[in-house]
């Protein structure tokens, strides 16, 4: 059944496609360095782009530092956690 | 207790009395938590029904065994030279390799002491109206912080 077979691609395809966000929540406990250091090591951003996002987390209570495709977005969510970051993954839309 | 960098990079901890030791074991003790741990917390952020199971049957269990094995390494180093201190004048030392050991120790610890005791913001904190429990948890807290900070700077060079 061709036409069945093209909806569920089509379906897949569309979950596949929808952008997911990572998400660092401010807490009480995490010093400021650590949160850029982390933001560095785990990214690979540089010093700026880091503290800028650190800033974010700090002064707004929550930071999108990271958007994309689910399988990266979970293997991020779970560096950041390891680093006890308050992390969530959710759904960009 | 005396905290001091070493020329190689790493910090040199020399407790001075049972209370320094008191508060040196107590680090992992803190950081173990109440029933909720800290992998199961880490666990609860993710709220997504698409990932939340998988999430809790495969990330929380590598979290907590990571979480444990930082907390044993740090226990490991205070019994080992609570041993050699019976003898003579002992020290910890924190070098480069096991500074992150260390930093996830007292960290594991205030996320603990804040989950159970809600410190909050340091800039609002009435310490006259702690109890003496919570005073006394207050007073670690700052302790493990300024020795974080000083792993953070000296050791991490962050």
């Amino acid at each position: 059944m061709p036409e069945t077979t093209t909806l569920t691609n089509s379906k897949t395809d569309t979950a596949t496609q929808t952008p997911w966000n990572v998400i660092v929540h401010d807490d009480p406990v995490n010093l400021m360095g650590y949160v850029t250091f982390v933001l560095k090591k785990v990214f690979g951003y540089s010093d700026s782009r880091a503290t800028k996002l650190m800033l974010e987390v700090h002064e707004l209570g929550l930071s999108v530092v990271w958007s994309g495709e689910l399988e990266k977005a979970e293997f991020y969510a779970q560096q950041l956690q390891l680093h006890q970051l308050k992390t969530t993954v959710e759904t960009a839309e | 207790m005396k905290i001091a960098p070493t020329i190689e990079g790493g910090l040199k901890i020399e407790p001075e009395s049972e209370e320094d030791w008191y508060v040196l074991r107590a680090i992992c003790q803190d950081a173990k938590g109440g029933e909720n741990d800290l992998a199961s917390r880490m666990g609860d952020l993710i709220t997504d029904e698409k990932i939340s199971e998988d999430w809790n049957d495969i990330v929380v269990p590598d979290l907590r065994e990571s979480f444990w094995d930082d907390l044993h390494h740090v226990s490991a180093e205070i019994d080992s030279a609570a041993a050699f201190a019976k003898h003579e004048e002992a020290a910890i030392w924190i070098t480069q390799d096991d500074a992150p050991n260390w930093y996830s120790a007292l960290n594991q610890a205030r996320l603990a002491l804040e989950e159970a005791h809600h410190f909050g913001n340091e800039l609002e904190i009435e310490i006259e109206k702690f109890g003496p429990v919570q005073r006394e948890a207050f007073f670690r807290n700052q302790f493990y912080c300024a020795l974080q900070s000083f792993i953070l700077e000296r050791v991490m060079n962050c």
